[in-house]
């Protein structure tokens, strides 16, 4: 990858102040005083957070973008119960040769909820016969009663350690978290060799920084930052990357809109993302975990393939019509579309700041009678949270449908859209199908603007409620 | 490995895992039923760009494509696509998962800079994985890309990662925990 395909330089783009420099980080670093003191060095070449923590993992003193390395975890590896047994995963018993650790394998129960169908059961009890087998430990083991969204439920509880390789099962929005300093990934279709072998192999990525300034305009969040970023770079800007969120913005951000943040980095063609960690983040997985770990974060001379600077001053709500994930518009233009359906969930936009904001403009109102909004919260954690602050009786006065913690309408597990159906939705992704049938149209949104059209029964901005 | 030879099929665009490479709840409902094997999920690889594609390609052709494999890592699209007798993906950026994905089922990925102003579909094409060579029997153009790292070429001369686990299985080379 020393023979950079994106050497050229990108048309500057304009938000109210947007540069783009090459190659080298003239901008803030997102490095700050009480960080450095617990980075163990600062190495002389000047590398990205990436770099450190993969030269850390494949016991190298550094490396660049393009080396191939072989790297362990000592992080837990979440398996979903949903497709979980393929990818060499179901030889692990008839070959006898099991798992190479079996209390760092975990079972999470929340892609599917409760509601979903008899296939979903023989999974789940394929799962639980499997981990048995090669001898999972019980507590390993999280039911549907205690999970949720596999991202979401093992980055709530910090199984991502600052510093290190971070490695799930599948589910390609792992890059989630990435908002812990870990390097999170997903094995995807490699994951047996890892369960059997405890190694996998990785090409280092190049780094792309974005600096953020700016302060949010009411009714946007890091939703419409990453929208908008991705209507910028493309569906490839960012080709087999690491996304570097970083600056004002990106530190003021609470723990959950940088998973949200970092969750959804595979739209821009990245492979992941990162969040250089702060004393928010380290005081987050302090709290959640007993576990000794070593930060770590990006040198202030880090060589860098882009970097962009971007103020989110004037920033709009974005929406994302169908069918194609990376054309992006402010809502303006898509503002009074009709919609019956709505949907406020998945490891996008369902943890408890998502459902607050919903809360906000749905608190003391009733939805359109024509439309079913469903909201679900991504893990027990957040319902539970959500109960404790009154937001699930809001959405219940408000006459929406609140399943329990699970993927929701994502690849239509609940409630799933039939043909002529349009749908306003903080999901992930709007491809035809995604959520039911391919005759249904999906438009992405916060989930402010989901739940203001929800309550108009069309594309609504959601600043005339705040 | 030896150099494959095949023609191009040539694909333009953003081109989804779930949507125009393979659609998704295809791999559901073939694991619902049963019937997910890369000849049942190779009948719907692309169909939805070229309706007959799985039926013009030969086995041993390539997809040339422009942005492959957008979207989630879901690998149905990789089987899809070798199920369909794909021998290989070359494109001009390629998603870093469904690169891994392929590689892992042992379906080779070559990612080209600028690959769509080198060959036209139908043209007849040579892929050299080792030697980092493609050459154009149709416009007698050769393209030299980086050459696979030589772990990566005896993952895919095994055809996957799971044939290559049950040869290092089957050599001891692996511990056998379970009784």
């Amino acid at each position: 990858m020393s023979k950079e395909k994106d050497a050229t330089p990108i048309a500057t783009w304009s938000l109210s102040k947007v540069k783009i420099s090459q190659s080298q980080a003239k901008v803030d670093s997102g490095l700050r005083v009480g960080i450095r003191s617990v980075t163990h060095r600062i190495s002389r070449m000047g590398k990205t957070i990436t770099e450190k923590i993969l030269a850390k993992a494949a016991g190298r003193k550094d490396v660049s973008p393009g080396d191939y390395i072989e790297v362990g975890s000592r992080c837990p590896t979440p398996m979903g119960n949903f497709g979980g047994l393929r990818g060499g995963v179901e030889f692990c018993v008839e070959w006898k040769v099991g798992v190479f650790n079996p209390k760092l394998i975990r079972i999470v129960d929340g892609h599917l909820g409760a509601t979903a169908s008899h296939n979903a059961a023989r999974s789940r009890m394929g799962a639980r016969k499997w981990a048995k087998a090669v001898g999972i430990p019980d507590e390993n083991i999280y039911t549907l009663g205690r999970s949720g969204i596999e991202n979401m439920f093992s980055a709530e509880r910090a199984w991502a350690l600052p510093g290190e390789v971070y490695l799930q099962a599948v589910n390609g929005h792992s890059s989630g978290s990435g908002a812990l300093g870990a390097f999170a990934t997903t094995l995807s279709y490699g994951r047996g060799e890892y369960f059997i072998t405890g190694k996998t192999w990785m090409r280092v990525p190049r780094s792309i920084k974005i600096v953020v300034n700016g302060e949010f305009p009411p009714g946007t969040c890091a939703r419409d930052l990453f929208e908008y970023f991705l209507s910028q770079i493309g569906p490839t800007g960012a080709g087999g990357a690491a996304l570097e969120w970083t600056g004002p913005v990106v530190d003021a951000l609470s723990m959950g809109e940088r998973f949200s943040l970092c969750s959804l980095a595979i739209f821009t063609g990245a492979w992941t993302a990162i969040i250089n960690p702060d004393e928010k983040t380290l005081d987050y997985v302090r709290a959640r975990t007993n576990e000794a770990f070593e930060p770590q974060v990006s040198d202030p001379d880090a060589q860098y393939a882009k970097v962009f600077e971007l103020d989110v001053g004037k920033l709009e709500p974005q929406v994302v019509p169908p069918p194609k994930r990376h054309l992006v518009k402010p809502i303006k233009e898509l503002e009074g579309t009709p919609i019956n359906r709505g949907f406020i969930g998945s490891d996008a936009a369902s943890w408890i700041e998502h459902l607050r904001m919903a809360a906000r403009i749905l608190k003391g109102k009733k939805i359109h009678p024509g439309v079913v909004l469903n909201i679900t919260p991504g893990t027990t954690r957040i319902l539970r949270q959500a109960l404790d602050e009154g937001l699930i009786n809001t959405f219940v006065d408000a006459e929406c449908v609140v399943p329990t913690p699970n993927e929701g309408m994502e690849w239509g597990a609940n409630t799933p859209l039939s043909a002529d159906e349009v749908c306003i939705a903080s999901g992930q992704t709007n491809y035809p199908g995604r959520m039911g049938s391919e005759e249904a149209q999906i438009y992405l949104a916060n989930p402010m603007t989901v739940a203001a059209s929800c309550l108009e029964g069309k594309i609504t901005d959601p600043r005339k409620y705040l | 490995m030896k150099p494959m030879r095949g023609r191009a099929w040539v694909f333009r665009g953003v081109l989804d895992v779930d949507w125009e490479i393979c659609v998704f709840d295809i791999s559901h409902e073939l694991q619902a039923k049963g019937m997910y094997t890369p000849e049942e999920i190779g009948k719907y690889c692309m169909t939805k760009v070229d309706p007959d594609f799985p039926k013009k390609v030969r086995k041993g052709d390539f997809i040339v494509g422009e942005f492959m494999g957008f979207g989630h890592d879901h690998d149905h699209a990789c089987l899809s696509i070798l199920g369909a007798g794909v021998a290989a993906v070359i494109c001009d950026t390629s998603a870093p998962y469904f690169l891994r994905n392929s590689i892992e089922r042992g379906l080779p990925v070559v990612e080209y800079s600028g690959i769509l102003d080198a060959v036209k579909q139908g043209d007849e094409l040579e892929v050299d994985l080792e030697k980092g060579r493609l050459t154009n029997f149709s416009s007698g153009v050769e393209l030299q890309f980086e050459p696979m790292p030589a772990f990566i070429i005896r993952k895919l001369e095994a055809g996957g990662m799971v044939p290559l686990l049950k040869m290092e299985v089957d050599a001891g080379r692996i511990p056998k925990r379970l009784t």
